[in-house]
């Protein structure tokens, strides 16, 4: 079978250990690939809420910075109830940046932490899309394998 | 004969402990990694908080949440308490990973006894089948 031998520079199990397996091992190897693409999925998912939460604050942030002081708001105190208010200086706000801190930070501070935590979450989206298109291939791969394999022991047809 | 099967039903049983101490063991290594996966978040997150706060100026003001208060924090305090915190999480994995290391030893002794009992019930019971 004319597989790609040494396809793949990081991948521990190459395909031509693959075909020396028994069927058992392969069925192991590919069922263990499976639940790393999953896991991986879900990662890139959470990635992209996270960093979809962020853009909202960001351009949230915006549209709180080209208002005037003094304008008439309303002030959410519950879920259902909104109280009448001003708008006192838009040009704090506070960050809340993890394990319970919050830092006062300037419009512009604010926006610049913004954009740096969604450049954060991309370059980490990126790097994981890798890893999970790698982990992806060696799990098709297992499982043609796998396949063939199949057929082979059973040559029925 | 009959002490040969009595002997067998040693092994049967010392089978059964050591079975059941594997699976406690293996049930120990599941929750290391659960402990480790969890204080490996918390460092992780606290590192982003430190490198926030050393890009603050002195006079920044920073606010811890406690409950349902927000209280005004110094920006010292604030930098000592949240690298207290990453040493203390630094210290808890190292620990996590030596047990690891000392659990997984374990696992496989272990593992060696069982095979060992496995093969004396087996050679056991073929030289009962022969005689």
């Amino acid at each position: 079978m004319a597989s790609s031998r040494g396809g793949g520079s990081q991948q521990v199990i190459r395909s031509g250990d693959m075909e020396k397996m028994s069927l058992d091992q392969l069925k192991a190897v590919k069922e263990q690939a499976d639940i790393e693409v999953n896991l991986l999925q879900d990662s890139l998912n959470n990635i992209r809420t996270a960093t979809g939460r962020l853009e909202n604050a960001f351009a949230a942030l915006h549209d709180l910075s080209l208002r005037p002081q003094g304008k008439k708001m309303l002030v959410p105190l519950t879920a259902s109830l909104y109280v009448p208010g001003t708008l006192d200086d838009a040009d704090k706000v506070l960050v809340d940046i993890g394990t319970g801190y919050f830092v006062e930070k300037t419009m512009a501070e604010g926006k610049d932490y913004c954009e740096r935590k969604i450049n954060l979450l991309k370059s980490n989206f990126d790097q994981l899309i890798e890893v999970a298109s790698k982990k992806k291939t060696l799990a098709d791969e297992a499982g043609l394998i796998l396949q063939a394999k199949l057929k082979q022991s059973s040559p029925s047809s | 004969m009959s002490s040969s099967s009595t002997a067998l039903r040693d092994l049967q049983s010392d089978l059964e402990n050591k079975a059941n101490d594997l699976s406690k063991l293996q049930k120990d290594i599941a929750k290391n990694h659960q402990v480790r996966k969890k204080y490996t978040i918390q460092l992780g997150e606290n590192e982003l908080v430190l490198k926030e706060l050393d890009l603050l100026k002195e006079d920044a003001n920073v606010y811890k949440l406690i409950g349902p208060v927000l209280v005004k924090q110094d920006l010292a305090e604030a930098n000592a308490n949240v690298r207290k915190r990453i040493e203390y999480i630094s210290a808890e994995l190292k620990r996590l990973d030596s047990s690891l290391q000392d659990l997984e030893e374990k696992q496989h002794s272990k593992r060696e006894a069982i095979l060992k009992v496995q093969q004396r019930s087996q050679s056991l019971q073929a030289g009962k089948a022969k005689a």
